[in-house]
């Protein structure tokens, strides 16, 4: 086991990889009676087609099939429900999709040793049937249904769908509804045979716990677990710099428009390598320009031109894209003066210092929560491939000038453009 | 943990000491029994006080001051509970340990001139603040829809009891945001000061002299109130015949939610065999209705209940396709009526009591929640943790079949989607 100091929070980390490829990141609290545990992979709705194990040739799967397999491993062939399982000894569990990632969790107070031995037990085992595999449709398209409802995520979905020509990405994690009727048995099997593999896999647990006894239990169940694929190849998508399709409107079910921005920027012409480092300037240029404290807020705030922002940054494999969405009765005013902002850009150091020290403040209070550490730790698994120790020292070497010459690459003008405005006609009455 | 609680006179304040955090919140409250017709008067003055001071006029200002303390935060929001409308506003701060010396007194400085000194010109409000907040209001008035689950169940109440404060829509009414001027807003804001309960929490890594002596000087409140009314809302009898009530919408999924009242029950079934029932039937993580509505039918992806002890009623909600609406709620009934009939075993009981158990440590692990559990011991005269685990666990199978006989479904409210499927 191998320790690491979480620099600047006083808090430790252990971790430690199995014969076969699979890394366990431990983080244990002495002043907890909870635990939180996950167990991954990185298997998530953005891969599609791919060499599956023991093939030779690539094929393509129907989209929202790792969210569908998410669900569907909850079916044990025993017939015990794993909710059942865990709610014994009223323990919670979940899982979720991603565009990158699926992850099973399980999180209380009690028999730590028990759940997460069961917690690798059923992920270990898959139990798909026709039956089984059919009965799930109607849940998930209920899911989806769901969403489709929240105008919010329709305009998420436009966004990604537009900015992206051929990457995956631009499909919703579900899928449609006509997706999942496609979705067969062997499709689930193929696609767990090869991703749910311990190389591709990882585990972590922070909270209450003996550390020692983890190590053992995962040894125990998973030690032996053969890693049947060591690389797998999956579909590079050729995606081209230009938008997909730059300006859409939609109108839909709503009273106020909503608005969303997509701004798609090629990593190689950003030139900072590092992809922490890269996500920490691209992260810091957004909050300054967009965050609660930001000029631009308190611009529009007073020509009260919108009733909520948001912004957030997309990632895929070659591409850094900003997402601005926000709900405005003037859409072409706002995007305007959105627009403008980020034409002429201008950094104020005393605001990148604040920014700084805002960061590392919430660094510290993250650390309080097991699951927020869990979450955190998992990003950068996904995205960094490793346990970030020093985050803290990163965010205070961060340079203005580096930022301002980051910026001077940077054009505002690969843009895709989605409005939702509200239907004139009115739903028949019954 | 420790807690300590002081009547300062004017509020009470209550003191807990966690080494768990790193983090100190200051949290304080204000009530006082609901009216209608105040409650998006509340909500606007709530937003105000946090939005801009006297001393920073700009929301950027003030957001500017809260990052230069380390990150903190205040924040506010306005719950009901039973009769009384409550009013948090809450601080969260890095213990001087991980800032630097000062830096909590500063916060709590901050926290004061954000409840006692805020943006007021000429005796009213500030006109340019108050018509940004009333914008954004009407807009998530006016946009109230778009979420149909939360739409459905304030439906759900006001076709259950339209004069009750339970079905009160705690977002507000159009009609009273526009009654609302500088003027009146600021008047109102006098009136909490003078007449509402107050109570100030605190949790963190604190030490209890030092808080309570910052508090007494920064907090030197003179004002002496005191308020009757009850908490609990008056029992109602259920419909002889359940009614059902479809309204429909521009959606793809149906938003079914069941109201049923509770009825005769005692405080002891209400604190303890309720909660009981409630993670049996809808509320736990393995609950009746969430493994035979949705794994075994597939009806729909969500499906829950929750009981709402201060209205004595208990809410059922589940997405369903339109064409299933029936055959859902005969589902949803056969399962209360198994209950009803004590087809249920020791094993879902344990279960549901291990679930409590887990919820319990949870809590603990929350700031928020904990400041939560001592308000309720404040107001309502709940148990401490201690004698909740103790008298839960003692709960018996018989228990919790008497009070399934005291619930009763009285509304069955659908909002229909009738958007056909996009695919």
């Amino acid at each position: 086991m191998k320790e690491i100091k979480l620099k600047d929070l006083d808090q430790n980390c252990y971790t430690q990889t199995l014969k076969n490829g699979l890394n366990i990141i431990l983080i244990p609290y002495t002043d907890k009676k909870n635990y939180f545990i996950t167990y991954a992979t990185r298997y998530g709705s953005d891969i599609n087609a791919f060499v599956p194990v023991g093939g030779k040739k690539g094929i393509t799967v129907p989209n929202g099939i790792a969210h569908f397999l998410e669900h569907k491993m909850f079916e044990q062939e025993d017939g015990v429900d794993p909710f059942s399982f865990f709610a014994e000894s009223g323990t919670g569990a979940n899982a979720s999709t991603s565009n990158t990632s699926t992850q099973y969790i399980c999180y209380g107070t009690k028999e730590f040793d028990k759940n997460l031995e069961y917690l690798l037990k059923y992920v270990n085992e898959p139990y798909f049937t026709d039956e089984n595999v059919e009965k799930e449709k109607g849940i998930i398209k209920e899911e989806i249904k769901m969403y489709n409802d929240i105008p919010e995520s329709v305009l998420e979905n436009k966004l990604k769908e537009n900015l992206y020509h051929i990457d995956p990405h631009r499909i919703d994690i579900a899928g449609s509804c006509s997706d999942i009727d496609k979705i067969t048995k062997e499709d689930l099997y193929t696609c767990y045979n090869t991703f749910y593999n311990p190389k591709n896999m990882f585990i972590i647990i922070a909270g209450n716990f003996d550390k020692e006894q983890a190590i053992k239990i995962i040894k125990n169940s998973l030690d032996t677990k053969e890693n049947r694929i060591d690389r797998i190849t999956i579909k590079e998508y050729k995606e081209p710099k230009s938008i997909y399709k730059k300006e859409e409107e939609i109108s839909t079910n709503i009273k106020v428009p909503k608005i969303a921005l997509g701004y798609k920027f090629a990593k190689e012409d950003l030139k900072i390598n590092d992809e922490l480092e890269l996500d920490l300037y691209l992260s810091i240029l957004s909050t300054i320009l967009f965050g609660s404290a930001s000029l631009f807020r308190e611009n529009v705030r007073k020509k009260n031109l919108m009733t909520n922002f948001y912004f957030e940054w997309d990632n895929i494999q070659k591409y850094k894209s900003l997402l601005i969405y926000s709900e405005t009765e003037n859409p072409e005013i706002l995007i305007e003066e959105v627009q403008k902002e980020l034409d002429h850009i201008e950094i104020d150091e005393k605001d990148f210092e604040r920014i700084k020290k805002v960061w590392i403040a919430n660094e510290v209070k993250m650390i309080d929560y097991v699951e927020t550490t869990v979450n955190n730790i998992y990003d950068d698994m996904i995205r960094y491939h490793k346990v970030i120790d020093n985050k803290v020292d990163l965010i205070r070497k961060l340079d203005i000038k580096k930022l301002r010459d980051l910026i001077s690459r940077m054009k505002f003008n690969n843009r895709a453009k989605v409005i939702l405005l509200p239907k004139k006609i009115i739903a028949k009455k019954k | 943990m420790e807690y300590i609680k002081k009547d300062l006179g004017s509020y009470k304040l209550h003191m807990i000491k966690t080494k768990k955090f790193k983090t100190i919140r200051v949290k304080v409250s204000f009530r006082r029994p609901i009216v209608k017709n105040e409650i998006t008067m509340r909500n606007i003055l709530s937003d105000m006080l946090v939005q801009t001071t006297n001393k920073y006029k700009t929301k950027r200002d003030l957001a500017i001051k809260a990052q230069d303390l380390y990150a903190a935060s205040i924040s506010s929001g306005n719950t009901r509970i039973g009769n009384y409308i409550n009013t948090d506003i809450i601080l969260a701060v890095l213990n001087d340990k991980y800032t630097e010396d000062g830096n909590f007194s500063n916060a709590i400085d901050f926290l004061h001139e954000v409840i006692y000194d805020p943006n007021i010109e000429n005796e009213g409000f500030s006109e340019e603040q108050l018509n940004i907040i009333k914008t954004r209001t009407k807009t998530s008035l006016e946009s109230l829809k778009e979420d149909s689950s939360f739409y459905s169940l304030i439906r759900l109440l006001e076709i259950m009891d339209k004069d009750s404060p339970m079905s009160y829509r705690m977002v507000g009414y159009q009609e009273d945001l526009d009654q609302i001027n500088s003027k009146n807003l600021y008047q109102y804001y006098l009136d909490i000061l003078k007449k509402d309960l107050m109570e100030i929490f605190i949790i963190g890594d604190i030490d209890f002299t030092e808080t309570e002596e910052l508090i007494r000087s920064k907090f030197a409140v003179k004002t002496f109130k005191k308020s009757r009314k009850k908490y609990y809302l008056d029992e109602v009898k259920p419909r002889k015949r359940k009614q059902v009530v479809i309204e429909s919408d521009a959606n793809s999924q149906s938003k079914l939610a069941i109201g049923a009242r509770l009825t005769g029950l005692t405080m002891y079934e209400r604190n303890y065999p309720l909660t009981l029932y409630n993670i049996i039937l809808g509320g736990g993580e393995d609950s009746k209705l969430f493994r035979n509505v949705r794994e075994k039918k597939s009806l729909c992806y969500y499906i829950n209940s929750v009981p709402q002890k201060l209205d004595n009623i208990l809410i059922i909600r589940a997405g369903i396709d339109k064409k299933n609406i029936k055959k859902t709620v005969s589902l949803i009934d056969k399962e209360i009526n198994l209950i009803k009939k004590g087809k249920i075993t020791e094993d879902d009981l344990n279960m549901a009591k291990e679930f409590f158990v887990t919820a319990m440590d949870s809590l603990l692990e929350s700031q928020l929640s904990i400041l939560d559990h001592y308000y309720m011991m404040e107001v309502l005269n709940t148990d401490d943790i201690g004698t909740r685990l103790r008298k839960m666990n003692e709960v018996k199978l018989s228990e919790v079949v008497k009070v399934a006989k005291k619930i009763k479904i009285d509304t069955v409210y659908c909002l229909e989607g009738v958007n056909n499927e996009r695919d």
